[in-house]
């Protein structure tokens, strides 16, 4: 009976190795959740097929509330999210591609100065900014105004005029077919200037829905 | 006319709640969660088992040997194996400032590193400079017809990597400047940095810069 014992042990330790031993992949979730598992697999397929090409790509884990920037499997850099609201998840596909990157004042050299220019640096990036993705998605980066009513203030009446342009648009044209989905994202002041500085035009984006 | 007002108060007041709720960090989605449709077990074996092939797929893809990354928002390259970090250096990257070129409308430089994925192509010792038409051009100066006078031996340090389209990791004279961001797009270090990365990385050796 010990004997039985102990070799049901190894081999429990054995399987439990070899899933621990699994790659830094997206966490399934439950192995047992058919739902999660699906999810999980569904974006993995997706990020194969972007990690065999030359790239980076950002994978925005809802379930995880994280960002990832990765190139060829691997996490090159991390950015929890602090809260996210969606207006349609269950029309989200799994792969995305950014159509421009947030504006950038940029600062133009003049070769008659004598003083020394100042280059751009993280701090001059957006704290709020959109995204705008083919197919069809929107995502608003926030960042988190905590001790900042002013900062507050102004992402609310962002967020507000956003939605009454899209009231205004229906009484206008009376087109009641739903909007594009959109994802709204609340980082860290840090996390949401450092995004957009990484993005580039036509950057890939993968995003993983929770499920229950 | 009052019809209309009471149309936008109850409106405003509803943005007003939604805001409220949205702000203090509750979901605001009703549907913020998916859920497909369940799956028999012996679907879920397999759903279960491709998970795992593709799982392993992309654990083949990823790096073995060490690989470089670099940070050009906070000016930092790394060299990295798996998750072992070799090597983390100070550096400098692409200002982001831009140039307008001299005779064309439109035309102009931006001074940005590029962000992707690239390998190492070459490997140089006490490279020259071979300065390019908008390193005079920012300086005021006329762009020379002899190559010879656009050599420059010396500030680039003792090693250069390049890794495509004129962009090399490479020394700096300027080590104060370490930090920030001020290259026209290459990727500078202090000199004992510089020949560790040398040391570590051959050609092929990924660079991953974001």
């Amino acid at each position: 009976m010990t004997f039985l014992c102990a070799t049901f042990s190894i081999l429990l330790s054995l399987i439990s190795v070899s899933w621990a031993a699994e790659p830094e992949v997206i966490p399934p979730g439950d192995l047992a959740d058919s739902a999660s598992l699906q999810e999980a697999t569904r974006v993995l397929e997706e990020e194969v097929k972007l990690a065999a090409k030359p790239q980076t790509y950002v994978f925005m884990d809802l379930a995880a509330n994280v960002i990832l920037i990765k190139g060829r499997g691997v996490e090159l850099h991390r950015s929890p999210i602090e809260r996210w609201s969606a207006s349609d998840l269950s029309r989200f596909a799994a792969l995305y591609r950014l159509r421009e990157r947030p504006q950038v004042t940029r600062r133009k050299i003049d070769p008659m100065a004598v003083a020394e220019q100042d280059p751009i640096s993280l701090v001059d990036m957006p704290t709020t900014f959109t995204l705008k993705f083919s197919p069809p998605l929107t995502i608003l980066v926030l960042s988190n105004t905590d001790g900042n009513p002013w900062q507050w203030t102004l992402q609310r009446g962002r967020v507000w005029w956003r939605r009454l342009t899209a009231w205004g648009q229906i009484l206008r044209t009376g087109d009641m077919s739903p909007p594009p989905p959109s994802l709204d994202l609340t980082v860290s002041l840090d996390h949401a200037q450092s995004l957009a500085w990484t993005v580039t035009e036509g950057m890939p984006f993968l995003i993983r829905r929770p499920t229950p | 006319m009052k019809r209309v007002l009471l149309f936008v108060s109850f409106g405003l007041m509803g943005l007003f709640l939604v805001t409220l709720v949205q702000s203090s960090g509750l979901p605001l989605s009703t549907a913020s969660t998916v859920r497909p449709a369940t799956v028999d077990p012996v679907s879920l074996r397999t759903l279960q088992a491709r998970y795992k092939t593709l799982a392993k797929q992309l654990t083949q893809l990823m790096p073995t040997q060490p690989y470089i990354l670099v940070d050009t928002a906070r000016n930092h390259l790394y060299i990295k194996r798996q998750d072992q970090v070799m090597l983390d250096a100070l550096a400098s990257t692409g200002s982001g400032t831009i140039l307008d070129k001299p005779g064309e409308s439109k035309g102009q430089w931006i001074f940005d590193t590029p962000r992707g994925e690239f390998t190492v192509q070459s490997r140089l010792t006490n490279p020259v400079w071979v300065k390019p038409d908008w390193a005079f051009i920012e300086e005021g100066l006329a762009v020379p017809k002899s190559q010879a006078d656009r050599l420059e031996p010396g500030v680039l340090g003792e090693y250069a990597l390049g890794f495509g389209k004129g962009y090399f990791i490479h020394g700096t004279l300027y080590t104060r400047l370490l930090g920030k961001n001020v290259t026209h797009g290459c990727i500078r270090l202090n000199d004992d940095d510089l020949k560790s990365v040398y040391r570590l990385a051959k050609v092929g050796t990924p660079i991953m810069i974001f």
